[in-house]
């Protein structure tokens, strides 16, 4: 186990590495930030001044180097458009951010499971087919529109939920929903053909032969066993998430990590940028190793096979 | 009984409804959160629609667009580097201290010291030194420079003892002004709540609170109008506009800035190097089909690069012509130079719509005009390449120096030294230079007009439109928009 650890370890480590050596150089890429940060009227010396003062006169190794060690010891800079540490930016943005992936992890789960596993039960049925056709639509409705769609009914015409915004519990609903629809649409799919391919199984026809009745069977014998597919997928949804999460928290203010990023992009506040791609990347790099190590807890023979 | 009852609902409704009118408050949906609310800091709109309710300016400008006193009372060019304010007495800040000339003094070099590297240093720094005096401060400028009050507009007075204790960070995040508002609470990237000043010197606000939001997409603020949430919204284009139209319970207000769009051309280089074919390109251009079909917003053509909000805008200028097959008959005679391919360099914060016109109108009239989207650094390293013949051959700019004068536009746009010009005329560089430094408000006119007059007979630049900003507003608040796209708060009323 240990040494199963170790090497998953690793391999998350290479793979941030090579993350945060990729940021720096994309960020580059695109060119010098200076002459955005001031205003039109600056003369060529001021972008110099601005350039020195910046620190981006330096050799561009010099540069990733300061980077590197800057990131080793979590410093993630000053924001010299809001005038403020990067790292208390991110972490006024975070909480909103984990609500609101907890509210649409929420949605797509409670509804997504129990959906998968009704269209498993009913297959072939119409009840299935027309279930089928309503996570379709939650699959294939842009979040912009659903999202703005449901302002518009729920918070301007009929004024049962806030507009847009935050301060109670019930301006989490729409956003939660609207970010969550494309992750419950996955999860009843995946959920669906999991235990379908189960049912499919021997022990489930001998427990049926046994007169086990349907509700055991489900509770017993096949949700533990079709959970393994839903376990990885989790951890990929969660990445899924945070990237929805940039559309919906701008359509409905919500002040989460993705709208930092929107307004950080048009602010040309680079520093925050790099500090949320950053940030995602390790999200997503630990939910996968989180998932790794759930399956060879759920699962010994993934541990096994790891060996080299 | 019924009776009673129905009585006690409809009394406590009349109490319910008659609650907002009584204490109204607003809420006001920016497109982004302040960058900062120090005013010296960052002067992004969505900042400083903000702080300028927290902070007294020098001076200000009224809805009509003149310059008119704040914190300075009065002033006098006292030599031709010289200016003397007479700073106004009784005025005291958030805290209850008094705002003292010294902190004026205090406020113009804290701004004009390039180690506090203010993205607002550009615009002041032809200040060389602040002194006060009894109830006089003088500052002093490096050379004549009559702009100096336009830019003055945009100087708040901050407190010199309250900075200096706090630090600039802290003052950041919990500023202390002298303005009409005083600062509540910033809920970072969620909202600022300001509360009114009761002791306000001047013309107290409206409404007990503010609060200021951001929300990023223009259909989520036209909901929160639609659903009440929010009061007044900015950032509206013109089909929100039409949405909210029909509808009694909200208004949409337009204003003209000072914003001038136009389109700038390589001259050094074929085909805009010749005068006959920046004519035909002028001619394709359809600018009241722009206006009218694209924006939509209560744009105005123009035909020099000032606007009538501008100290400078010159009278008479005479309007484009739009004629298409006259722009047809000179490609048409320059076979060679039309077909001279053309990049029209962009980037995503332009008007892609204009672009696209602008590329098809060309083409059209035998132009052959390709677009170049690239980011914005890349953008602006082309549009302020080393080599005046480097930078583009063609592009759609709209340019602002928020000062409301000629010199902010035409001086980085037309003046051969500039990092932005690509034209180098030395009649015009001796006109802005002459209009720059001169004190004699009519030379002054005469030279700006002079240029207005070149540029149209020259084709140097092809200016298209004043640009319009449109908001949207609950029915019951008064409130007019300025060229300087300001919202003060003290300046808008409510309906009863």
């Amino acid at each position: 186990m240990l040494r199963f650890l170790l090497h998953r370890g690793g391999q998350a480590l290479v793979a941030a590495f090579g993350v945060v050596t990729l940021v720096f150089f994309i960020q580059r890429l695109t060119g010098d930030p200076t002459a955005l940060l001031l205003p039109e009227t600056a003369t060529r010396e001021d972008i110099e001044a601005m350039r020195a003062s910046l620190g981006l006169d330096r050799a561009l190794w010099v540069q990733y180097l300061d980077f590197l060690r800057d990131i080793a010891r979590f410093d993630l800079g000053r924001s010299f458009v809001q005038n403020a540490p990067v790292w208390t930016i991110l972490s006024s943005r975070i909480p909103y951010t984990l609500q609101l992936a907890a509210g649409a992890l929420a949605v797509a789960v409670l509804i997504g499971l129990p959906l998968g596993l009704a269209m498993a039960l009913t297959r072939g049925r119409a009840v299935s087919r027309w279930m089928m056709g309503l996570v379709l639509a939650c699959q294939s409705m842009p979040t912009f529109w659903s999202g703005i769609m449901m302002i518009l009914v729920f918070g301007v015409w009929l004024r049962w939920l806030p507009s847009s915004g935050t301060g109670t519990p019930a301006h989490l609903v729409m956003p939660s929903i609207a970010l969550g629809l494309l992750s419950l649409a996955t999860f009843a799919r995946i959920t669906r053909s999991a235990v379908v391919d189960e049912l499919g199984r021997d022990y489930v026809r001998s427990a049926r032969a046994r007169g086990v009745g349907t509700g055991r069977l489900v509770r017993k014998h096949l949700l533990r066993n079709s959970l393994i597919p839903v376990i990885s997928i989790t951890a990929l949804e969660i990445s899924q998430l945070l990237a929805g999460a940039v559309i919906v928290e701008t359509v409905f203010a919500w002040p989460g990590l993705g709208l930092l990023t929107v307004q950080s992009i048009a602010a040309r506040d680079f520093l925050v940028v790099q500090a949320v791609v950053l940030l995602g990347a390790f999200v997503t790099i630990g939910a996968n190793l989180a998932a790794d190590i759930l399956y060879s807890v759920v699962d010994p023979r993934v541990r096994l096979s790891a060996r080299p | 009984m019924t009776h009673s009852i129905r009585g006690l609902l409809a009394g406590v409704a009349l109490a319910v409804l008659a609650l907002p009118a009584y204490a109204r408050d607003i809420t006001v949906d920016l497109s982004g959160e302040p960058s900062s609310l120090d005013p010296q800091v960052q002067w992004n709109p969505d900042s400083y629609y903000v702080y300028r309710n927290v902070f007294d300016n020098i001076v200000t400008r009224d809805n009509a667009g003149e310059i008119v006193p704040e914190i300075a009372t009065d002033w006098e060019q006292t030599s031709d580097t010289t200016l003397a304010l007479t700073i106004r007495e009784g005025v005291t800040f958030h805290d209850g201290s008094p705002l003292t000339p010294e902190d004026v003094v205090y406020s113009v070099k804290r701004i004009i010291d390039p180690a506090f590297a203010s993205p607002q240093l550009g615009q002041f720094n032809q200040i060389t030194d602040a002194s006060a005096e009894g109830n006089v401060v003088t500052l002093t400028t490096d050379g004549p420079y009559p702009a100096l009050l336009a830019q003055l507009v945009k100087l708040s007075v901050v407190p010199q003892a309250v900075v200096e204790e706090m630090g600039a960070e802290a003052f950041n995040a919990a500023p202390v002004g002298s303005g009409p508002y005083v600062f509540e609470e910033w809920n970072r990237g969620v909202s600022v709540t300001l509360t009114r000043n009761e002791d306000y010197w001047g013309e107290a606000g409206p409404f007990e609170t503010a609060v200021f939001r951001a929300v990023p997409d223009a259909a989520t603020r036209v909901a929160d109008l639609l659903a009440g949430t929010a009061d007044l919204v900015v950032g509206i284009d013109a089909d929100a506009a039409a949405q909210l139209a029909g509808n009694d319970a909200v208004q949409v207000l337009s204003a003209p800035t000072e914003r001038v769009g136009y389109m700038g051309m390589n001259l050094d280089k074929p085909p805009f190097n010749d005068l006959e074919m920046r004519r035909a390109a002028s001619l394709s251009i359809d600018r009241q089909g722009i206006v009218d079909g694209l924006l939509m917003a209560g744009e105005v053509p123009l035909a020099q690069m000032a606007s009538p909000a501008h100290f400078g805008y010159a009278e008479g200028i005479e309007p484009f012509e739009y004629d298409p097959d006259a722009a047809r008959a000179i490609t048409e005679a320059n076979p060679e130079l039309a077909a001279t391919p053309v990049t029209l360099a962009t980037a995503p914060v332009f008007d892609q719509r204009i672009v696209q016109a602008v590329q098809q109108m060309l083409d059209d009239a035998g132009f052959s005009v390709e677009i170049s989207m690239t980011d914005m650094p890349t953008y602006l390293a082309d549009a302020q390449a080393e080599d005046r013949a480097e930078r583009p051959a063609l592009s759609f700019g709209r340019w602002s120096c928020a000062c409301q004068d000629a010199d902010g536009i035409a001086y980085p746009l037309l003046h051969s030294s500039s990092n932005w010009s690509r034209v180098a005329d030395p009649e015009i560089d001796a006109l802005l230079d002459e209009a720059r430094v001169s004190l004699d408000e009519q030379v002054r006119l005469d030279a700006y007009a002079e240029v207005a007059q070149l540029v149209r007979e020259n084709y140097y630049l092809l200016p298209m439109y004043q640009a319009a900003v449109l908001y949207g507003a609950a029915s019951d608040i008064t409130f007019e928009p300025t060229a300087n796209e300001s919202l003060f708060l003290n300046r808008m009323s409510v309906a009863e």
